[in-house]
């Protein structure tokens, strides 16, 4: 098995369990004040991580651009998926919607990065997000018995 | 007559806000996927985290000022337990960046890793069955098994 699909499963065995923990806090409070307190937690994960990482000068300006960038582009886009949901889109249509995200990376990715993939990952990568947007429809609720 | 439902013509050609924001979602995303990757060639995951934090700073005093604003009624202990759970669901997405990242430092690329961890929802839904006590519908089982015929392409 490569390495970096090892650590692809692991993140998204986490972000999949952020899916439970995400539910049960917004059970409780609303998703902006729930955004926030992830927010600190991330400070607070940055502030541990300080610990081993290793920043060093010099680093080249689009990568430094990049990495700050990503911050706000992920931030922004879970900002924007509440707004989504609360101007009236139907959950399981927003969220299915949303799940198509990869297929502008891979598109993104293939064009400006020049990544190529072979017929098996392009078919693994459609199968994915077709997947992915499956899971995100909600069941509909058994009668009572 | 009610007016309240009617749309003038110009209201019905405009795009729905839900769907603006949707799309708003995916090409932000979609990018991050991206940025991550070129960052990657340059930062370890750590360095990546810690700047991805940076990028969220401005984000994170918005969304205070919105919090504070329109201070919801919410109790003391539905407060404590909702926050308990944000606290927890910010450090485990954290560490699931970290990995996210490292994925793409050993050479994964975008294009095949963003697709495998959008498959996150496949824990979820497992994990909302088994602790929440939700069920699954037929989709979302047909979901499960193609998201495991994917994670097989995608590993050979």
């Amino acid at each position: 098995m490569h390495i970096w699909l090892g650590f692809a499963a692991l993140a998204l065995i986490f972000w999949g369990i952020t899916g439970v923990t995400q539910k049960l806090s917004t059970n409780s409070i609303s998703s902006e004040r729930s955004f926030l307190w992830f927010c600190w937690a991330m400070v607070a994960l940055s502030a541990v991580v300080l610990l081993v990482a290793r920043p060093h000068q010099g680093l080249a300006t689009i990568v430094l651009v990049s990495s700050i960038a990503g911050g706000a582009l992920n931030g922004l886009g879970a900002w924007t998926s509440f707004r989504a949901l609360e101007s009236g889109g139907k959950a399981s249509i927003v969220i299915s919607l949303i799940s198509l995200y990869p297929l502008l990376t891979v598109l993104l990715a293939v064009v400006i990065l020049g990544e190529r993939l072979t017929w098996m990952q392009t078919t693994g990568a459609c199968v994915a997000i077709a997947a992915a947007i499956l899971l995100s429809l909600e069941g509909t609720p058994r009668p009572e018995a | 007559m009610s007016t309240i439902d009617r749309q003038s013509p110009e209201e019905s050609r405009r795009p729905a806000a839900w769907l603006l924001w949707s799309l708003a979602t995916i090409a932000l995303w979609g990018a991050w996927g991206l940025v991550s990757k070129v960052a990657s060639e340059g930062v370890d995951a750590y360095v990546n985290q810690l700047l991805y934090t940076v990028g969220l700073a401005p984000l994170m005093v918005f969304v205070a000022w919105n919090v504070w604003k329109r201070s919801a009624k919410e109790s003391v202990e539905a407060r404590r337990r909702g926050v308990f759970w944000a606290f927890l669901t910010g450090i485990l997405g954290g560490v699931g960046n970290l990995a996210f990242f490292e994925a793409l430092v050993k050479g994964g690329k975008a294009s095949i890793v963003a697709p495998v961890t959008a498959l996150f929802p496949m824990v979820t839904v497992v994990l909302a069955m088994l602790f929440l006590k939700e069920r699954l519908g037929r989709v979302q089982w047909f979901g499960l098994a193609l998201a495991f015929v994917a994670i097989y392409l995608l590993s050979i």
